[in-house]
């Protein structure tokens, strides 16, 4: 078992807060990926994990081991950081080694494991090149494979692919993921890319302002956001203003939709009411729903996002139509947005 | 369909087959003329003093003949051959290189880890302490021991009784340069990741600094030691003020009843120097052509 744990974590710096007593468990062999935007807090959850900083209050244990005061070399932590961090004066297979040699692992057994762990990451044949001469997912990769050499309790990931370019990220993301569930390593990722955590994580935590705002698995965070800020910062998100119309609707101009989000608001009261492109779709002209003109068409391949300005406002939405069925559609011509309230989210908003 | 033949993959764009245009003629010889001039008038600034220097010592003509149709006349190092038969003329150098290596050694402990200190754990404190390394610009040597010189003599005479109470004013008068290029050697690289990833990997700081910084950091340390060297055997105002008899002082001296043998001495110095440092150049080159060399 190697589980990490933060008990009410709080760290400060002068007067800013950067972590407002963080509680969060990684389950052994679990990948949580901490989400948010910057200064939220989620890189110093890391580094205070491995040992870098220290926190005001608060605990970290590993494993059921109180680490919070270890210094970093005591903590068996492997990482992996956003900047290319190889020791430029040591060849692929000297990074890989350099945590082995600081554990005083014997020769015959540094090789063994430099080999297995380059071939982990499928870089064997570039043993003998320096950080120079590899590419920045080359380099990124070796990273992963020196973290991983030391057989860390839990594998801590900084953006480590927030410098790489799209390609390189996804195929490198993937690799994490598959190397991760193959040696079921413990692993807290650090991410702003909400495609990334959502593609390799079990859980998300999305971050604001020093504290989590929702932690849960990916689908779960996506289809039913705890709040406003988690509802826009993982995915898109439309914006309408409205108004309570009961406890299970709200009313956009004369147009009501079910919702279960209204919560205790009372009837009458203005919100902001937060639907996906995706559960809204389009109506003819004549149907039920509000009214609007298309303003503009971005084929996506598998879908097309329709933008439409609504009637009577400034308010443009987008919405998802599936595979070619938007393909007739031009700007100006009139159409009905339908939606389906479900998975909406409400935010107090001021009267329209 | 109009929109799915519009996703097509577009054609390549073409580039223009003949090559760009060259810039006018005129500009071109122009902007020639503007670096060469430059270059020439630095190569005399430099040169010029150098040729005057080297046959004032090396050539044994009277000074008031030495114009261009004896520039090939009586060629000798006989200026520099007494000069280095002169008993003060070893021992002195030993003693200014004993004490430029006393000032590297001091230099190197003080501010490598000084300069990682403010990088890793106080940025802020970083134009405070580039300020204080520029104050021996601003103070004099002169001013400098003198002032230090008048607290030691009635306190701790036995400090500056020895010859190694100069490495301390070196090391001050070396500052402005061995701090720099300490400092450019440490932006040079990413020393927060390079410590942070060493520790992680469960390397202690003495660790990460032998295995990590200190490989890193070879060419800034190397051309720190260099300039605090160039400085400990041209510093002559501190020497001379504590009476100390170092290379310099002596050159001087022997300049004073020799005035050929003085130039000598001083030219000596300066091919020295410079030998040093082409030495440390090739040797930290060549570390790197050979590391890329075993790459492949």
């Amino acid at each position: 078992m190697s589980d990490l744990t933060f008990s009410t974590v709080r760290k400060t710096f002068g007067q800013n807060v950067a972590l407002e007593g963080l509680d969060l468990e990684v389950r052994d062999g679990e990948l949580i990926s901490l989400l948010g935007p910057s200064g939220c807090g989620k890189t110093t959850a890391l580094r205070i994990a491995a040992g870098f900083e220290r926190a005001d209050s608060g605990r970290v244990m590993v494993a059921g081991n109180d680490i919070t005061n270890q210094p970093p070399h005591k903590r068996n932590m492997g990482m992996v950081f956003q900047s290319y961090s190889l020791f430029p004066n040591l060849t692929v297979a000297g990074n890989v080694e350099y945590g082995l040699r600081t554990r005083g692992i014997s020769k015959p057994e540094r090789q063994r494991r430099v080999t297995e762990m380059l071939e982990l990451v499928q870089l064997g044949p570039m043993a003998n090149r320096y950080a120079h001469q590899i590419s920045g997912g080359q380099q990124q990769r070796v990273a992963l494979a020196r973290a991983l050499a030391i057989r860390p309790q839990v594998l801590l990931l900084d953006e480590p692919l927030s410098a790489l370019d799209a390609k390189v990220r996804a195929t490198l993301r993937d690799e994490i993921r598959r190397i991760q569930t193959e040696l079921g390593i413990t692993t807290l990722f650090v991410t702003h890319d909400q495609e990334e955590a959502l593609a390799i994580s079990d859980r998300v935590g999305v971050m604001s302002n020093g504290h989590l705002e929702q932690l849960g698995e990916p689908t779960e965070v996506y289809r039913h956001p705890s709040s406003a800020f988690v509802a826009r910062f993982v995915g898109s998100m439309n914006e309408l203003p409205a108004f309570v119309r009961g406890p299970d609707a709200v009313a956009i101009g004369d147009y009501v939709v079910a919702t279960p989000a209204v919560g205790m608001r009372e009837v009458g009261a203005p919100v902001l009411f937060l639907v996906r492109p995706e559960d809204m779709s389009l109506g003819a002209s004549d149907a039920k729903g509000l009214p609007g003109s298309v303003t503009a068409r971005t084929f996506q391949g598998a879908a097309t996002i329709v933008s439409v300005r609504l009637d009577g406002s400034d308010t443009l939405v987008s919405v998802h139509v599936a595979g070619s069925a938007a393909a007739h559609l031009a700007p100006g011509d009139r159409v009905n947005v339908v939606m389906d309230g479900t998975r909406g989210v409400c935010e107090a908003g001021v009267a329209a | 369909m109009a929109l799915v033949t519009g996703t097509s993959t577009p054609p390549p764009v073409e580039f223009p087959r003949s090559a760009p245009q060259a810039p006018p003629r005129r500009g071109r010889r122009f902007g020639r003329l503007g670096p060469n001039i430059v270059l020439i008038a630095f190569a005399i600034f430099f040169i010029a003093p150098l040729v005057s220097m080297t046959r004032f010592a090396l050539q044994k003509v009277p000074m008031p003949l030495l114009h261009w149709d004896t520039i090939f006349d009586r060629w000798s190092l006989s200026a520099l051959t007494d000069a280095f038969k002169e008993p003060s003329f070893g021992k002195t150098l030993l003693l200014s290189l004993r004490l430029a290596v006393g000032t590297v050694v001091v230099t190197l402990a003080l501010l490598l880890p000084t300069a990682l200190f403010v990088h890793l754990k106080l940025p802020k404190a970083r134009p405070i302490v580039e300020f204080l390394t520029v104050l021996p610009y601003v103070v004099p040597p002169i001013a400098l021991v003198a002032g230090v010189a008048a607290f030691f003599r009635p306190n701790a005479r036995w400090f500056l009784n020895s010859n190694y109470s100069l490495i301390p004013f070196y090391v001050v008068m070396a500052l402005p340069f061995t701090y720099r290029s300490l400092d450019a050697g440490i932006k040079a690289i990413d020393v927060r990741t390079l410590v942070d990833a060493s520790r992680s990997l469960g390397a202690t700081w003495p660790s990460t600094l032998r295995r990590v910084l200190l490989p890193n950091l070879s060419s800034s340390i190397v051309s720190s030691a260099f300039l605090t060297t160039a400085v400990v055997l041209g510093e002559f105002t501190i020497a001379r003020t504590l009476s100390k008899q170092t290379f310099p002082v002596f050159s001087f001296d022997y300049f004073g009843r020799k005035a050929q043998g003085g130039i000598a001495l001083a030219l000596f110095t300066l091919v020295g120097s410079t030998a040093l440092l082409g030495f440390f150049t090739l040797l930290t080159r060549g570390k790197a052509r050979r590391r890329q060399v075993n790459r492949f």
